[in-house]
């Protein structure tokens, strides 16, 4: 292994370590304690909350298609990003190919998503509501990550970009400890206690009108 | 604003610094400010101005607790966005979350993420009640609840009077010398309570749940005393206060030892009794509590009373109140109440878990210094009612009542607005 890939490995062990602190304090925190009587279901209401209520009559989605379409497409390509360096990084011992049409594959998914994130970036610099809304980490969150994307796409058809390759990446993991790309935790967790709520009060899953 | 003191700012900070569990924080850290929750806010539809995104009122909440409980936020708050609690801030908290947000939980089921938002603004309301920053209008209706046992702080002579009032008037229309409203009878199956405004203004929906009662054959009382439903501490972000509001009830049904709490005609009331008392008390309640749609929705399965659906011929709609349906899980229970009773129902777009709030939620019909924004916001109810063509609206909760009335009367919509124990009282079939 070269140094960078070390640096990348230990960037790796930091963010994984800070992360899962983050999970650990939420853990601990534990459950609101609620004393009213529960009406309904908690866990069908989590999974709900965690599954169908994603895209179930939710104006987010909905009225915003592009917008939340890019999201997603987006969020799918930095999950596959992230896949792919843990699977760089063990190739290191393996050094397994990946097949040419693999390839291809990802270097078109990921492209896809790259531009998907960087039209969120123009739209949040662009347009006047998002714009004020935001903060330095939201374009600097955005921006890492796009670029991170890019970088994956660049290392997939040429490693002579290895190197800058794996400093990006250690940028990208440790500023995942300090700015809003946190969420990854945040996230699930905050469906979880919607499922919790909703689900307590009988609200979610939804029943059918009668 | 005169300068904050650092008890001031102490006391508000400690509600970020030390959360009871994990909710606040989740909810702090997980907004994304992707924006995409802006249509689904009333007052954002109506006005078009970004601070009333749903998002921007999470962030002001949030970029506290970012400067305060964050090390990025105390090393590098510029790049966070983490803002101090000073004058400025403090004076920005009260217009936006007290001043615009009807905590009616909206944005909550339609963002993207899933942030508790409705939940981080009654924190923000949470910490601007510790400072003593409750806008004075909503804190008299509060103190008035506390000192008096109503919000509305009616004399008892004067709330006896008009059960005396409306008993005379339930014998006359049932021509039954034995028909009652009992007060403070000990050992009743029921103990029913009220919103403050029903003996204020409207006390025909007394007596029509008096006639509900009477044909049921309930055994039922109220109390003379605390009889009030409301509870404005759920809206003024003081638990405190809310607790003592919530123990006015509880102690009631132990006082008269009563079966059941039956929560009057009141959304934010029967959240604040049914789902946040037992937490304010810290304490499950050993009585059963249930809404008043609940029980005629009992009497009507069970065969205690019976309706005539052809006795209203008009057409009627129905208002989903947020704190019953979105955040009460009620949304059918109230639908076959009403549809028990009429034939031609017709449903607002949208209803149900995604209905618009009236706009009188939160504590805004309190607030008179929002009235202005309240009435704009209520156009986008104006608007369901218009379009559903119907001439009655039920609901039942009287704080939408007064507010619906009011868009009635200011956007002319030409409608009656009934509760659900009026429209009841009209199809029931009286048996001699």
């Amino acid at each position: 292994m070269n140094w960078y890939q070390w640096m990348a490995l230990g960037a790796l062990a930091i963010c994984a370590l800070v992360l899962f602190a983050h999970f650990i304090r939420l853990i601990r925190l534990g459950n609101p304690t609620d004393y009213s009587k529960k009406s309904g279901s908690v866990a069908k209401g989590v999974a709900y909350s965690s599954t169908v209520a994603m895209i179930d009559h939710k104006e987010s989605a909905y009225l915003h298609i592009p917008t939340y379409f890019a999201g997603m497409v987006y969020h799918v390509g930095t999950f596959v990003s992230l896949f792919l360096f843990v699977f760089f990084l063990i190739n290191i011992a393996l050094e397994f190919t990946l097949p040419l049409w693999l390839k291809w594959i990802l270097i078109t998914g990921l492209s896809i998503s790259t531009i998907c994130g960087f039209i969120l970036f123009v739209k949040r610099l662009l347009v006047k509501n998002m714009r004020n809304l935001s903060n330095l980490d939201d374009y600097l969150s955005n921006l890492i990550v796009t670029l991170f994307q890019g970088m994956t796409i660049g290392y997939l058809l040429c490693t002579c970009v290895e190197t800058n390759y794996y400093i990006f990446v250690c940028i990208l993991l440790l500023y995942m400890t300090v700015g809003k790309l946190k969420h990854v935790v945040y996230f699930f967790a905050a469906r979880y206690h919607l499922g919790f709520f909703y689900g307590w009060r009988n609200t979610w899953p939804p029943k059918k009108v009668k | 604003m005169e300068k904050l003191s650092q008890e001031q700012i102490d006391k508000a900070l400690k509600i970020l610094k030390m959360p009871a569990d994990s909710k606040l924080v989740t909810h702090l850290n997980a907004c994304v400010h992707c924006g995409l929750c802006a249509d689904s806010c009333m007052y954002y539809k109506s006005m078009k101005e970004d601070k009333f995104i749903p998002a921007r009122k999470v962030e002001l909440v949030a970029s506290l607790y970012r400067r305060y409980c964050t090390l990025t936020g105390k090393i590098a708050p510029k790049l966070v966005n983490a803002r101090d609690l000073d004058e400025k801030m403090a004076e920005e908290m009260i217009d936006i979350l007290f001043g615009a947000c009807t905590l009616c939980g909206r944005c909550v089921k339609h963002c993207s993420i899933g942030v508790d938002i409705a939940y981080v603004v009654r924190t923000g309301r949470q910490m601007l009640a510790a400072m003593g920053l409750v806008p004075a209008t909503l804190q008299a209706t509060v103190d008035a609840a506390l000192t008096t046992g109503n919000n509305m702080a009616i004399p008892t002579e004067e709330f006896v009077d008009t059960i005396k009032w409306m008993e005379e008037e339930l014998i006359d229309e049932m021509q039954d010398e034995n028909a009652r409203i009992p007060l403070d009878e000990m050992n009743k199956n029921v103990l029913y309570t009220l919103n403050p405004r029903e003996p204020k203004f409207f006390p025909l929906s007394i007596s029509a749940m008096a006639k509900v009662f009477y044909v049921a054959k309930e055994s039922w009382t109220l109390s003379s005393t605390m009889y009030d439903v409301t509870n404005y501490g759920l809206f003024n972000g003081n638990n405190e206060e809310a607790g003592i509001i919530a123990r006015h009830l509880h102690d009631e049904v132990k006082r008269l030892q009563a079966k059941m709490l039956v929560l009057g005609e009141c959304g934010h009331g029967s959240r604040a009794n049914r789902w946040e008392g037992p937490n304010y008390l810290g304490m499950k309640y050993d009585f059963d509590m249930i809404t008043v749609a609940e029980l005629i929705n009992d009497y009507i399965r069970s065969g205690r009373i019976k309706l005539d659906k052809t006795i209203i011929k008009e057409r009627v709609t129905m208002h989903d109140p947020c704190n019953l349906v979105r955040n009460g899980g009620l949304v059918n229970e109230l639908r076959f109440a009403v549809k028990s009773a009429v034939n031609d129902f017709v449903e607002m777009n949208p209803y149900g878990n995604d209905n618009f709030c009236c706009g009188g939620g939160g504590g805004q019909l309190a607030m008179s210094e929002y009235n202005d924004r309240r009435i704009k916001i209520g156009e986008i109810k104006a608007e369901q009612i218009r379009n559903t063509g119907a001439t009655i609206v039920v609901t039942p909760c009287h704080n939408c009542i007064d507010q619906l009335m009011q868009i009635n009367h200011y956007y002319k919509l030409n409608v009656k607005i009934k509760s659900i124990a009026e429209i009841i009282a009209d199809a029931l079939v009286i048996e001699k």
